[in-house]
């Protein structure tokens, strides 16, 4: 798995937002929905606000082998759909794109 | 609660998964039944906060946290995870005649089949028991 990832953001505000990602997408959210999986194939990492290993996201992020940044406070307010982002999964942070 | 906290205790899976069971059918109990009340709800409420979130998050991590300290040979609670996750058949083989090792397998995965269950389209049900829930909000309740 990679250490580093860049991409574009997508922000989950609410469920209906798994059905819009179209493209490949650096997930952001509070937590995850089990609606994340029609999009699974797409998402390159996820951010989430929640730390546990036992959240949902964390244990998607296991089963599809898939970069996972946890406990990033007010992810979901710092980033919006649409900026990109470079995480860095061994320093544990993500900072923005210009 | 006390039932599935005390097998959760005594690592019964079996008594752990029935436990689990029986709270999700009065949960579902309760979203089915239209003579449901407020006080209903809130019995609801609290199943679903405790098997969707206070269980598996904090109490069953603990328990499986500190259970993993005892398994021969050593493995760390994130790379049992992921073996048990990602059906690693090299790890898995190491641990397959250890008992302590299958029986943290299996509930772990116990743990997960609730944490990922679904129904009406919804995480543990949880739109329906939204609506239900604003319904009978008392106006005055705070």
């Amino acid at each position: 798995m990679k250490n580093i990832v860049a991409g574009r953001v997508t922000t989950i505000k609410s469920k209906k937002d798994y059905y819009r990602i179209k493209e490949e997408t650096v997930l952001v959210a509070r937590n995850t929905h089990p609606d994340l999986m029609i999009a699974i194939s797409k998402i390159k990492a996820m951010v989430v606000e929640i730390d546990n290993k036992l959240c949902h996201a964390a244990i998607i992020a296991r089963e599809f082998n898939k970069p996972i940044l946890m406990g990033i406070d007010e992810a979901t307010k710092k980033f919006k759909t649409g900026d990109r982002v470079l995480i860095d999964l061994n320093n544990k942070t993500i900072k923005k794109l210009k | 609660m006390t039932e599935l906290l005390k097998y959760t205790y005594l690592l019964d899976v079996k008594g752990i998964r029935r436990s689990i069971e029986l709270l999700w059918s009065r949960y579902q109990r309760i979203l089915d039944n239209k003579k449901s009340s407020w006080k209903d709800l809130n019995e609801a409420r609290a199943i679903l906060y405790f098997i969707g979130y206070l269980y598996p998050e904090k109490i069953a991590l603990q328990s499986l946290a500190s259970r993993i300290k005892h398994i021969r040979p050593r493995i760390s609670l994130d790379r049992f995870f992921l073996s048990v996750d990602r059906n690693d058949k090299a790890i898995l083989g190491k641990y397959e005649k250890n008992n302590n090792f299958n029986k943290l397998k299996e509930f772990y995965l116990t743990v997960k089949d609730i944490k990922n269950r679904v129904k009406n389209n919804a995480y543990l049900d949880e739109e329906r028991f939204n609506g239900l829930y604003s319904k009978l909000k008392p106006k005055d309740y705070f």
